[in-house]
């Protein structure tokens, strides 16, 4: 087992994997910027090191610095958490190079996971089903045709170098197609100059479908059951929840089993998750998958009741999947509210001193924060500065302890989103469970996507 | 955070100076109304700072492996000087100039083992002029002074781990402002 583990990260899940390492007698180290110098994470770390200034790309995201500050305070390993450099796999040959363990998957099946044409690829040969469209470029008239007609109407035409809406067409006829396809291209070329366009399906009102998995290096794959995520704001989750209300028991199983035997054949070791889109259906599309650790993991937590980051931990060291994670089963319900600090309508974000800082408790009730009263919330980084998880053992009994520990947030000093995770957890269609990606704006929660 | 002390010879010791040694030192201080009192004898290095409610007591760094306790927070009653090579300096009476770390890594004063370090205490350097080694991740980077003057302070040891913003030297410009 590791003696001594660096926390390449900052905030809750520094925390959180301090937690982990403390519970497993592994000894730590905190990086920081000089803006998180009187961080949490720091301050209960045994040791810590100053990498750089506010600037994350000077010092969170500055792999010198990061590995600099591993040799001199001497790790066996580095937790990289989610975000910054969790998912770069020259900082994971960095640290293989410099004799360093990285907590997550090889740098080979990092860097597959990130090209997300070659993910897709890759998945799809091992039987995971992925969002039926063109074959990269669909390069003529002809070929458009041809392909919607095998893809089936609506379908998305994209601008192949880039996004932001422009180069981007729906399209749900035959008779519509052509003229889509002429303007996709002209605006395609007006705005990254280059007309190539793809095409994929069109999933309307998709539910977001994920599935939390663990690898061991011994070959062996897990799946620990699916969260659902729809509710987004530009595509970032505001809310998620475990299990979903669409997915029953024969689902999860099906598409859990297809799940783990693709990672077995690709060699995934550590954490991940693998995001589906979910029709209305039923019908699952892989999208991508994320090799690390989310922010959403403590839902899955809750209702397994296997500690994810103690696992990622335990696996690095070399230790098997069933002498890590053992017999679980599903149970309950759980529910994360993300809490940013920021403007409740308007979303503008909303750094500066805490000056209250009253955390809900009780039965079912987990709050993962590195805030506190006094503490100072800097415009360097996200605004997430807690998440509030309840658990329940069905979902309404989650929705109401959810409810009432929501009424007992009180944060002051800075703007945060509970007054809007209050207007979600009240609106009948999320109580019913009527849940798709675009539900903030459908409710008017949310200001509407550009064009 | 401070390192805990070590049991020797009976005596309790903090790095290698005893406790009653320390008792006599804050005495001392006591006895003469002092703030601070720094002691350095080869590789003993003790810095004593008086605060609201007591001192604080550091041990020596002396040899030790790489040990980062976590930075003092401003808020701590009373303030704690951590090892001493890792704290935010000790205001001097004169204004110096302080080269800080550019990057996290392992301090050397000179060029190579027996090499004669680059500058000492008293040197005259000017801006521009290489201070010293801070080898990262096996490259040696040559850290320049950013002003002009005399050699007043060195805050590091020589093969002692340093942080971003770490202080190394302190000029004293003789310039007037």
């Amino acid at each position: 087992m590791f003696k001594k583990i660096l926390i390449a990260n900052r905030g809750e899940i520094a925390l959180r994997i301090l937690a982990a390492c403390k519970e497993l007698g592994i000894q730590t180290v905190a990086v920081y910027s000089e803006a998180d110098r009187h961080s949490l994470h720091v301050r209960f770390a045994d040791e810590a090191v100053c990498i750089g200034p506010a600037r994350s790309s000077e010092s969170y995201l500055n792999i010198p610095q990061v590995i600099s500050a591993a040799e001199i305070a001497n790790v066996d390993a580095i937790h990289p958490g989610y975000g910054f450099l969790s998912e770069n796999a020259n900082f994971a040959e960095v640290c293989q190079a410099s004799h360093i363990a990285f907590i997550g998957p090889t740098p080979e099946v990092i860097r597959m996971m990130g090209e997300k044409d070659r993910a897709r690829a890759e998945v799809a040969k091992a039987g995971l089903p992925i969002i039926p469209g063109s074959d990269g470029v669909v390069p003529d008239e002809d070929a458009a045709e041809k392909t919607a007609q095998e893809i089936g109407y609506p379908v998305m035409i994209k601008a192949a170098e880039g996004g932001g809406g422009r180069g981007m067409r729906i399209v749900r006829s035959k008779r519509e197609l052509l003229p889509a396809f002429r303007t996709a291209r002209a605006e395609a070329e007006a705005a990254f100059g280059s007309p190539n366009v793809y095409m994929e399906k069109l999933i309307e009102r998709p539910r977001h479908i994920e599935f939390q998995v663990l690898g061991d290096q011994h070959g062996r794959v897990i799946h620990l059951g699916e969260r659902e995520c729809s509710l987004q704001r530009r595509h970032q989750k505001v809310l998620e929840e475990s299990p979903s209300v669409v997915i029953d028991q024969s689902t999860r199983e099906r598409i859990g089993g297809l799940v783990t035997k693709a990672l077995e054949r690709i060699g995934y070791t550590g954490a991940g998750t693998v995001e589906f889109l979910r029709e209305e259906s039923g019908d699952l599309y892989f999208i991508e998958m994320n090799a690390r650790i989310q922010v959403e993991h403590p839902v899955t937590e809750m209702v397994t009741g296997v500690d994810l980051v103690k696992s990622q931990i335990r696996i690095a060291a070399g230790e098997k999947i069933c002498d890590v994670v053992g017999k679980f089963d599903f149970r309950g319900h759980a529910i994360e509210c993300r809490i940013n600090a920021e403007d409740p309508d308007t979303f503008v974000p909303s750094p500066g001193r805490i000056t209250t800082f009253r955390v809900p408790g009780g039965p079912g009730i987990r709050v993962d924060t590195a805030a506190y009263a006094d503490a100072v919330i800097p415009p360097y980084y996200d605004s997430l500065i807690a998440k509030l998880i309840a658990y329940g053992r069905d979902r309404a009994e989650a929705i109401i302890r959810m409810q009432v520990a929501l009424d007992g947030f009180v944060v002051e000093g800075v703007k945060t989103t509970i007054p809007l995770h209050k207007r979600i957890l009240a609106h009948p269609d999320f109580v019913a469970g009527k849940l798709d990606t675009h539900f903030l704006e459908r409710v008017g929660l949310a200001e509407a996507k550009h064009a | 955070m401070a390192k805990k002390t070590k049991q020797q010879a009976g005596r309790d010791f903090v790095g290698s100076i005893s406790l009653s040694e320390i008792e006599r030192l804050l005495a001392f201080m006591q006895k003469h109304g002092l703030e601070e009192f720094e002691y350095q004898q080869g590789d003993v290095h003790i810095r004593l700072k008086k605060a609201a409610g007591g001192t604080a007591v550091t041990p020596a760094a002396a040899s030790a492996p790489a040990v980062f306790p976590p930075p003092a927070s401003a808020e701590d009653q009373p303030v704690a000087a951590v090892a001493p090579s890792h704290t935010v300096p000790v205001p001097v009476a004169e204004d110096l100039h302080i080269v800080k770390s550019p990057i996290v890594g392992t301090f050397y004063a000179a060029a190579s083992p027996d090499a004669d370090p680059f500058v000492t205490v008293g040197s005259r350097v000017q801006s521009g002029q290489v201070l010293c080694i801070i080898e990262a991740m096996k490259l040696m980077n040559e850290i320049e002074a950013d002003a002009s003057g005399e050699i007043a302070r060195i805050f590091v040891e020589n093969g002692h781990p340093v942080e971003y913003g770490e202080p190394l030297f302190g000029i004293r410009t003789g310039s007037k402002r």
